[in-house]
């Protein structure tokens, strides 16, 4: 026990040693340390600044991409991410999708939890003298909520029977409630009368705040009934259908649809489909594709500027090692092993590297806050990101560090307090 | 003879140099007693230094064989001896050798660091070692801001902090002036008196001539073993001690 007691004691002290001698060092040659911890100083601020940028995009990302709902597949003439014009034009040139493929899908997709339709279209939503133009038009039936699109703020969202009867009921995005009825709350707009696109209409709800997704305003817009809009609101366009379902019964809902679809579009079995299938997902895939090669950008710029660092660090260990050859003899004299003299300087080189790294980090975020104010890109300091940089310099200096140390630990003691 | 400090017997410590062999000891023997002040003299290349540096167990003697404390140092592993010089011998060096960034303090602090010695019990014998040598308000000062009198004495502290069997001092007053040297003679006196076992290298027969005991050695070999006095002014037979 007392044995033990004492180890502890002597490796703390040797640690603890171990940094005062590294910190006092430093001081001693600051010109010199701030030198030798450029390399790394630049190479981790690099790598901090992007992968804050990074994070800050992805936060941002998530949070717009959880307005599109995560169970849900969007039935489209078109895919969301087009390889190219032949491809476009292709999906240009497909049939529209129309209320025979909706009725089919609320037939048949037993996998499904909520169908709704989206019929799109831009035009001014007006009340008395205020007008909001190229509003976003859509009509849907009352199962749209569940298709992960917002929740009511105020009154209700469209029922059945406004579908059925083709009423003319619209409920409004929050933003159209603060342009239409400004100082008033989401209740004042109930049971008043707007003019969509010419046409006159009653405000039965409103939808709460949603935010953007990738720069697309989702509170600018207006829901009415499906069938009303095919009425009065344009008839010839193709339909969007928006189909949810829990998410384990995804990949089930999406085979059987398409089954319905080729079915009913009577597609021949050696076609391609002539329709697309949209995910969340697939937003998140191309996303990940494009910070992918970001983080490798980041890596790689790291990486070759910490060989750099490293390399610096080793080379002024080494001088440190040779101008301190009296010290280190004096050290063994007095009763320091080798691994001792070893750790010294091993702690030497990681607590340089490391107060590099902390630099490094600093002016890393630093630059990325200013990428944020300067650019539309967010910036975020994940904590994880700090404590990596700076773990990492430190890594690198007892990488880089560990040939010095081991000569400095080699070194005869008669020699060594010989040495002139 | 079993109990001595120091036994060593026909220790050799030879160095190749371009093909040529360098005999700086060449089969030593002689024993030290607990409490004894020897000084150790001889002409400059005489292998005092490298005798020194055996008895510290910084270096491997070539044969031969020494006993520290009645225990075989020969043969222990490079950590062993390291532990060995932690607890067992404090150094004096000529050109002091203390860490130029570092306090007295701290300096004197070091054989503790390296023995495990908590902060607290560090800075108290520290500076119980220091007021020792009459260094109490010169605790805080660095190397460069002492006279080199004071900075013997720092070291002197930090050989004796660590309660050594043996002190080792090689030409510990070969730095300074003669007054000063005086001054750490007189401190070397004083310790021998409280008990410490002391071997003292030196150049000047005067200081030789004021130990109790001194041992000549003339290329490599002992060539008077005898009262300082006698050893002192000795030039070349051979002194034989009874
Ligand atoms: N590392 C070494 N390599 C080769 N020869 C050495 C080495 N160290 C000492 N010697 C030789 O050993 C002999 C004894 O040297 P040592 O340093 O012990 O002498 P000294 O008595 O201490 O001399 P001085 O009074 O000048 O300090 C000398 O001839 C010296 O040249
Ligand atoms: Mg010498």
């Amino acid at each position: 026990m007392r044995r033990l007691r004492r180890g502890l004691v002597r490796a703390a002290s040797e640690i603890s040693e171990g940094v005062r001698i590294a910190l006092a060092n430093l001081v001693g040659a600051r010109l010199r340390s701030f030198l030798t911890t450029l390399g790394i100083v630049i190479g981790v601020m690099t790598v901090i600044a992007i992968v804050a940028i990074i994070q800050g995009l992805n936060a941002s990302f998530e949070s717009q991409i959880s307005t599109l709902g995560a169970g849900t597949v969007y039935v489209s003439k078109f895919g969301w991410f087009v390889a190219g014009r032949d491809a476009w034009w292709e999906m240009r040139n497909r049939k529209d999708l129309g209320r025979r493929e909706l009725e089919a899908i609320q037939r048949e997709a037993l996998h499904a939890s909520a169908i709704a339709p989206m019929a799109m279209t831009r035009g001014p939503v007006t009340r008395a003298e205020k007008e909001v133009s190229s509003v976003q038009i859509i009509g849907t039936n009352a199962q749209y909520l569940e298709t992960g699109a917002g929740s009511v703020a105020a009154g209700r969202f469209l029922a059945e029977i406004d579908v059925d009867l083709s009423r003319n009921t619209v409920v409004l995005g929050a933003e159209l409630v603060d342009r239409l009825f400004p100082g008033a709350t989401a209740e004042g707009a109930l049971g008043k009368k707007v003019v969509v696109n010419g046409i006159p209409f009653t405000v039965v709800g409103t939808i709460g705040r949603r935010g953007q997704l990738l720069g697309m305003n989702m509170d600018a817009n207006v829901i009415v009934p499906y069938t009303t809009f095919l009425r009065d609101l344009g008839g010839k366009r193709s339909l969007n259908i928006a189909v949810a379902a829990a998410p384990e019964d995804l990949p089930a809902l999406e085979d059987e649809l398409v089954g319905i679809l080729r079915r009913v579009r009577q597609v021949p079995p050696d076609k391609k489909d002539d329709f697309a299938l949209n995910r969340q997902e697939q937003f998140l895939k191309v996303y990940r594709q494009l910070t992918g090669a970001l983080y490798g950008v980041a890596i790689g710029v790291g990486m070759i500027t910490l060989v750099v660092g490293g390399i610096g660090i080793m080379n002024i260990m080494l001088v440190s090692v040779t101008e301190r050859t009296r010290e280190i003899g004096v050290r063994r004299a007095l009763g320091a092993r080798r691994r001792t003299i070893l750790l010294q300087f091993l702690i030497e080189s990681s607590v340089v590297a490391a107060l590099g790294g902390a630099v490094g980090t600093a002016l890393g975020l630093g630059v990325a806050q200013l990428v944020a104010l300067l650019t539309p890109l967010a910036a975020a300091a994940t904590p994880s990101a700090v404590a990596l940089g700076i773990g990492f310099s430190a890594g690198v200096g007892l990488l880089f560090g560990s040939w010095p140390a081991w000569r400095a630990a080699r070194l005869d003691p008669v020699e060594a307090l010989r040495y002139e | 003879m079993d109990d001595a400090l120091i036994l060593v017997e026909d220790l050799c410590r030879y160095y190749e140099v371009g093909g040529e062999t360098v005999r700086a000891l060449d089969g030593v023997s002689f024993a030290i007693e607990r409490g004894e002040w020897v000084a150790i003299v001889g002409q400059s290349g005489s292998g005092k230094s490298t005798l020194m540096n055996l008895i510290g167990c910084l270096d491997t003697p070539s044969s031969g064989s020494y006993r520290l404390n009645g225990a075989d140092v020969q043969g222990l592993a490079d950590d062993a001896l390291a532990d060995l010089r932690n607890k067992e011998i404090g150094f004096v060096f000529q050109t002091f050798q203390l860490l130029p960034r570092a306090t007295a303090l701290a300096n004197v602090e070091l054989p503790l660091v390296y023995r495990g010695v908590s902060r607290r019990e560090r800075r108290d014998r520290a500076e119980a070692a220091l007021a020792a040598v009459g260094l109490t308000n010169r605790m805080h000062h660095r190397p460069n801001e002492l006279s080199g009198g004071q900075r013997q004495r720092v070291a002197i502290a930090r050989a004796l902090v660590g309660e050594p069997s043996l002190l080792l001092a090689d030409e510990p007053t070969g730095n300074l002036d003669s007054s000063t040297g005086e001054e750490i003679i007189r401190l070397f006196d004083d310790l021998h008196r409280r008990g410490h076992t002391i071997l003292l290298v030196t150049h000047e027969p005067r200081l030789a001539a004021r130990c109790p005991r001194a041992i000549r050695l003339t290329d490599g070999r002992v060539v008077g073993d005898g009262p300082g006095a006698e050893v002192a002014t000795l030039t070349a037979a051979r002194v034989v001690h009874a």
